[in-house]
Formats: C-alpha cells, structure tokens, sequence
C-alpha cells in the first residue's frame, strides 16, 4: 500500500483513554486535514508519529512496511517531519539560516569533521527557493519574521528528505497574506509528492487546503472523508457533538449605562486596533482561539503592554500608561499565568491577598498585624480557600485555591472592572465552579467582568454578551442567550457571522441523530 | 571551623532531616564554633580589647551589606559599593582636610555622592534596562576612577603638603573621629551606630507598607507590577539606600582611620556581598534579610580576626572568603529547590 497508515492506535494516560482505536492514513501528494477541539487526541497521535510518545496499540506502516519509533529520530529517518506550532523552539535565534538547516546533519555522529561552508550554503539556498523564500542564507534566524522562520523550520524538515510533514497550527501567527503565500508552498510541495497532516482550528481555511478530512472527538474518529463534501457547519458538528447544552446561562439583568469602555485600544503583537464596551454589571466575554491576540488584549486594557488608545470607566476618560495607573482607575486583571504572574510564590496567603489593601491596613506606613490577619481570614473564609489558614504559603496550594487568591486581592478594593484571562485553566471542576460564582457576585454588585478564554462552553456558562475575537479583531458582539456552542465554535473558527443566528439549531434538529 | 554547611552536603541523602537543622541553625553553630576554636588556639582571642575590636570593623562591613541586603530584596545587584565607601571615605577627608568643612558639610556631601551613586545605578538598570551586575560593573570602575582621579593617587591626612608648596589648611576635626573612634557607655559608638541602623532596618522592612513592597517587587516583578506596585520606584529606591549606605560606611571607615586612604572600600564588596548571601540561611529564612546580614557580617568579622591573629596573612584570607561566599550560595540554592 502507498502512503503513511496508521492502524489502531490506541493510548491511555493513567486512567484516561486518549486515543482508542483511531485509523489515519495519507498518501503523498496530498493534504490530509486532522481536526477536533482540544483534548480530542490530535497531539497524542501526532506525537506518536513523531516518535515522542509510543503507542499502547496499534501499527504504523510506510508504504506497507511496518515501522516502530522509539526516538524523534526514528521517525526523522523514516521521512516526517514536524513543523511544530512554536517554531522558535525548534531555531538557534544566534545561528544564520543556513546553520540551522544543517544543524541536524551536524548532530549526526557519521558527519565528517571538516564541513565545506560554501555546500552547505548552496545547499541551503535551494531548499529555501523550495519553500518561496527569498532571503540570504547568511542572514541571522533572530532578525527572521515569523513568517520565514515557519518556512525556514519547513525547509529543515525537508532538508532531512521528509515525504510526510505534519503543520500543527501553522497559520495561527500568519496575515492573510503569508497564510496565501504558505498555501502557494503547500501546494507546490504537493505537486513534489509531499504528503501533509494539516493541524488547524481555522475551519475555513482548512477547506481551503485539505483535500481530505479526518475529524476526532474524545479519542475516536468521527468523520472521514473528502473535505469537499463537508460544510463548514457540519464539520463544527462533527467536532463538537450535538449533546451539549446550548446556554445554561439563567436570565440576568445587568444596568443599562455603559460603565467600560475602551476606544482604539492597540494590540502590538497582531497590530489591530480594539474597540469594546460593557454595561454596569455585565459580564462580558471575549471568546477566540488560542493565539487570536485574547492575553494581549487583556494584557493591553490593564497597559501592562505597550498600547495606544483611551479608556472610559463611569463616565471618565482615561489614557492609560502602566498598569499603575489602571489599577488606581480601578482596573484589574486576574492574569492567565496565575503563579508567573499572579502570586508572591514565597510569601504567604495573607500577604499576598492583603498587597490592595495595605494603604488600608497601615498607618503612618506601619502594618497594623492583627487587623491585616483579620482581613486575610475573612477573605480565605468567604472564597473557601483551602486549609483554612492565611499563614499557609501560597505555593503549597492547590491550583484553584491559587486561583482563589489571585482573585480575592482585588475584591474589598476600589476595582470596578475585572479583566478575567482563563480563569479556569488548571483548576478543578469544583474550584471551577467557585470562581464562577464568585464571578457572578461580582457582576451583581454593579462591577463590570470581561472574561477572555478559549472554552466556548464556559462562556456560554458565564457570559451575557460574547465578543468573537479572531486574529486580534473583534468581530462581531452577541447576547450569548442567542448562541449555541456550535455557533461560537464555528464563529471563533473564522466562519461568517452575517447569517441569522438560528442556523445551528435547524440544523441540529434536522441532523442530530446522525452527530450524536 | 566554617565548614559544617559545606561538608553537610555529602551527607544529603541520608539524612535529610540534620541537613535541614544546619540550613537553620548552620551560621549560628558556624559563628559558635569559629569563636570556641579561636578562643581555645589564641591567648588574646577572649578579651575586651580584641571583641571591641571584631565590632568595630563588623560595623562598617554590616552598614555596606544592609545596602547590599535592599538591592538583593529587589531581585537587583549592587557591586558599586566597594567604591562607593571609597568615595565617601575620599569625600569626607577632603572636606575636613582641604577645605576646612566643620561636621554638617562633612558628613552630607558623601551621602550625596552616595545617593547619587544609587541613582546613577538606577538610572542604567531601572531605565536603560542594562543588566544589574554589568550596569554596577560600570559603576564600581567609574566611581573608583572618579576617587582616584581627584586625588591623583594620593591618600588625604592632616598636615598633607598641597601642590602649591603650602600645607592642608584643615584636618580631621575631634567630633568626626568620635564616629569610628569615640564611646558611649564603653560602647563603640560606630557598634551603636550600627545596632541602631540594623534595628531601623529590620523593622522598615518587616512590619512597614514600603518594606513589604520592597519584598514583593523582588520576589515576582511582573506579579508585584499586575498589583499596582510601582515597581520601578521601588528598585530605584534600593539602588538609593544601598548608595545610602554604602557612602555611611565609608564616613565610618574614614573617621576610623583618621586619613582619606584611596580604594580603601575594596575589599567591603567581597564581605558585605559574603555577609548578606550567609544571612539568607540565618534561622532558614531563605531570603535576604536584614538580621541574617548581621549575622553573616559578625561571622565574617570573627574568622577573619582570628585568621589575622592566628598569623594568616591578609591574601590567604581572601581564599577563605571566597569558599564561605560559595558555600553560603550553595546554601541558599538548595533551599530554593
């Protein structure tokens, strides 16, 4: 048989069944799409092709040879190459392009000990002019684009004759214009008889490319087949079955007066320029992929980036310059990197969610100890933090109680706005639900919450009103009431926003058997 | 001698538990166990003269490390201090030799130039964003220079002859020297000095608002910044007091001595960085702090009297100071991990 198979492939981590019989196979010359929403196994069989985790069940076989890796360099030897998403892991930023490229050669204990420079410049500048990029063999892989660098990592993996290159994400970071440009080089490449495993969230570009599609959901194939006889919606159906609840969210009311506003908010990493708004009390959500510009936006309304831009909170306008002045504004963020950017890791419960109200706690500059243990408790006893006790060290807790800290800080402060960035990333359903209570109690006492994250359904669960971010845009503002997960999926995917919002649940009545 | 913290490693594995006892308790045993060796090797070792002494020249070490101790709090670095006690040493002989200053002028022009120091640091670190370590490397040079420059090599005494053929009109005036060589109650009055800012400074920073910014800004800059601290302010201000600090010390050493000796604070950058390192282990606090600096310096002061005493010359005790600077880092990495 031609072409790369995978048959069976079956692995659990501890109690959890990951992959559980999934088939996959492509031939060269063609580009083979492997979608599902995260956690539905899409690493765990990439990187079993990859050769970094090994399979508990299951073949893999090259044009009918049956194959085992057990080290990335097998499966380098056997012809797949990975073009991983953050292609800085895989470059020396200090080496020039050509040094890069032939750093796997050099690795190779058979390489001779003497190199001839002037090959390996040759060398490399063919491989570039096979992936379309123009740019001097000598030229620093730090001064590099991100563009190039993706094609530089595409010209190594090509370099060690790869037949079967598996792109994780690869335009996440890209314009429009270098995403047309990588599909140019796909292409070509193809007509080379390169086969492709194409990873993206990015839908609509996915039907742009793929000429096949496998689709998985919780460690099974769902869907499989050509990509041409799918619609963008029944793909988003296929990934994310159709026994998920719509919005379990319960009616609340929120004032009518806008009590946040940002204006021309500048996000330095995509370039684009922001404009929001929230009522009083409302809980806003922004809702993106992962590297949709979401952390940069949070991290630009607080200033911690640099940002242009102006600010209106009740009715004043501000310019912020630093987070300094954010906060005395009464802006705060609970930040996505709880303990790199969140928590004294050293210090104690008590001094770090005592740091907003030291002003308070002190007089003439001096803490007053009793009152400020006083305060403490009473924070870790209204959040539940567990053990009960503000003189534990914060780093001795458990990630949701971690969390809970990070936010009790800012509560019994002057903040009117909370910018909540994943809140729920690494906590556990119980602590979960805490911070989203919390969350709501907030949002009754007339504060304003934006909450950004990537879990469609927590914002279904959360939310009022759902901003679709993409690619560092906003794009359109919804009353999550009216949205399904499947229509928030589809929209953060890169799908249209121009139909009327009922298109989900026709077609999951007319289909749901099928799906489910 | 200084030795139980270090030859404790090999004994990691079995038992974990004793190591733990000697990460608390190791300084104090070390500082216990260096006086009982010396008190029993050396005559001289056990009387008021010689134990005066050891706090007499701990007083000016402790004044530079607590410096040393704010700029370590802020996760920064400050090895300019060596030349800032220099300069200040400089600066106050040439007001009271040169130009006839009286106590006031005396005192505030080096903790100005010291101030200063601290915020040219700042400037280059907290501004310009240079490495802390590289940006107080410049310094150290700079500030040394600028020292040697002014007096063109020359040490400042009473009666120094002038290039004009004359004398110095001024000299060291009796209320200046009382600083190093004076006492209250038959107590050095630099000791009491000392105590005095040693007790300031704990309290500043254990149970102040500003002493525990100070703390947080150095523990995790990004967190302390995304809770409002401003925490520029505060890594200049350590820059500032450790500059403070430094050019106090220096005024210290230079009414000890009686004369403006150039590069005279050299050799307080190896102590006092070596006094705030072994202070991070004092009672297992695992970060820097001002009591254990204290400790650190009297541990420093002990052996190398007793070194000196015990016929050491002055260049083979640079090599112990070097292994108790290593074993107090070693020290302080294991407890991070």
């Amino acid at each position: 048989m031609n072409g790369l198979s995978m048959r069976g492939m079956e692995k659990s981590f501890g109690a959890v069944r990951v992959l559980d019989g999934v088939d996959f196979d492509v031939r060269p010359g063609e580009v083979h799409a492997l979608l599902g929403m995260n956690g539905a196994g899409k690493s765990t069989l990439m990187n079993m092709l990859a050769g970094a985790i090994s399979p508990d069940a299951g073949t893999i076989a090259i044009d009918g040879a049956p194959c085992a890796f057990s080290s990335p360099f097998d499966a380098k030897r056997a012809g797949i190459g990975f073009v991983v998403q953050e292609v800085d892991t895989a470059l020396f930023p200090g080496l020039s392009v050509y040094e890069n490229i032939a750093a796997d050669e050099l690795a190779r204990a058979t390489q001779r000990p003497i190199r001839s420079l002037r090959q390996e410049k040759e060398r490399a500048a063919a491989l570039l002019r096979r992936v379309g990029l123009s740019i001097p063999p000598t030229k620093l892989v730090r001064d590099c684009s991100l563009h190039e660098k993706q094609l530089i990592v595409l010209a190594k993996v090509l370099s060690s004759d790869a037949r079967y290159i598996i792109l994780d994400e690869p335009t996440a970071a890209l314009s429009e214009a270098e995403t047309k440009r990588l599909f140019a080089i796909i292409h070509e490449l193809k007509q080379q008889g390169v086969g492709f495993i194409y990873i993206s969230h990015k839908l609509k570009e996915v039907q742009e490319i793929a000429d096949r599609l496998t689709i998985l959901r919780d460690g099974r194939v769902v869907y499989h087949g050509a990509a041409g006889s799918l619609s963008l919606e029944d793909i988003v159906l296929h990934m994310t079955g159709t026994k998920r609840r719509t919005s379990a969210n319960q009616a609340r009311t929120y004032g009518g007066d806008i009590a946040f506003a940002a204006r021309g908010i500048t996000i330095d990493k995509t370039g684009t320029t922001i404009d929001l708004y929230a009522h009083r009390g409302e809980i806003v959500g922004i809702a993106g992929l992962v590297g949709a510009g979401k952390t940069e936006l949070a991290e630009s309304l607080i200033a911690h980036r640099k940002t242009a831009g102006e600010w209106e909170i009740e009715g004043r306008r501000y310019v912020f310059s630093s987070p300094y002045e954010a906060i005395a504004a009464g802006v705060c963020l609970i930040p996505e990197e709880r303990r790199k950017q969140g928590l004294f890791l050293p210090e104690s419960v008590r001094a770090n969610i005592t740091v907003r109200l030291l002003s308070r706690l002190a007089r003439w500059q001096w803490i007053k100890r009793a009152q400020e243990a006083e305060a403490a408790n009473a924070l870790v006893r209204s959040l539940g933090i567990h053990p009960p006790s503000s003189a534990t060290a914060v780093r001795h807790l458990s990630g949701g109680n971690q969390q809970k800290v990070v936010i009790g800080k800012w509560l019994n402060t002057n903040a009117r706005v909370f910018l909540f960035d994943e809140p729920t990333k690494g906590i556990d359903v119980h602590a979960k639900q805490d911070v989203f209570a919390i969350i709501r109690s907030l949002a009754d006492e007339g504060k304003t919450v934006l909450y950004f994250s990537s879990e469609c359904q927590e914002l279904l669960d959360i939310c009022d009103t759902i901003y679709v971010m993409v690619d560092g845009r906003l794009l359109a503002r919804l009353p999550a009431a009216e949205l399904t997960y499947e229509q928030l999926v589809y929209y953060c995917s890169g799908g249209e926003i121009d139909e009327p919002a009922g298109r989900f649940r026709d077609a999951v009545e007319k289909n749901g058997t099928v799906y489910s | 001698m200084n030795q139980p913290a270090v030859s404790a490693t090999p004994s990691k594995k079995t038992a974990p538990s004793i190591l733990e006892f000697l990460y608390k308790h190791g300084t104090l045993l070390a500082i216990l166990a260096v006086i009982a060796y010396f008190g029993i090797t050396q005559d001289r070792f056990f009387t008021y003269e010689n134990f005066s002494d050891i706090l007499r020249s701990i007083s000016i070490v402790t004044l530079v490390a607590i410096g040393i101790t704010f700029s370590l709090i802020v996760d920064g670095f400050d090895l300019s201090v060596g030349s800032t006690v220099s300069l200040a040493t400089i600066a106050s002989a040439a007001a009271l030799v040169l130009y006839r200053q009286e106590i006031f002028v005396t005192l505030l022009v080096p903790l100005l130039l010291g101030v200063a120091v601290g915020l040219l640091n700042s400037l280059l670190i907290v501004k310009f964003k240079l490495p802390d370590l590289l940006a107080t490397l410049a310094t150290m040079y700079a500030i040394n220079g600028v020292q040697l420059t002014y007096t063109k090599g020359f040490s400042i005494y009473n009666d120094m002859p002038l290039p004009d053929g004359g004398t110095a009109p001024g000299k060291f005036i009796p209320s200046f020297l009382f600083i190093g060589q004076g006492e209250l109650f038959g107590v050095p009055f630099s000791v009491l000095l000392m105590l005095f800012v040693v007790i300031a400074a704990h309290l500043f920073l254990t149970y102040t608002k500003p002493g525990r910014l100070f703390y947080l800004t150095g523990e995790n800059r990004e967190a302390a910044r995304l809770s409002g601290i401003p925490v520029n302010r505060y890594r200049t201000y350590a820059y500032v007091i450790s500059g403070f600090f430094a050019a106090l010390g220096g005024i210290v050493l230079a009414s000890r001595i009686g004369t403006g000796q150039v590069s005279a604070g050299a050799s307080f950058l190896m102590d006092g960085v070596a006094a705030a390192y072994i202070g991070f282990s004092v009672f297992g606090a695992g970060k820097p702090n001002v009591i254990g600096t204290l400790f650190g310096s009297i541990l420093m002061g002990v052996l190398l009297n007793g070194l000196t005493m015990a016929n050491v010359p002055y260049y083979a005790q640079d090599i112990i100071k070097g292994a108790i600077l290593v074993g107090a880092l070693a020290l302080s990495h294991w407890q991070k991990k």
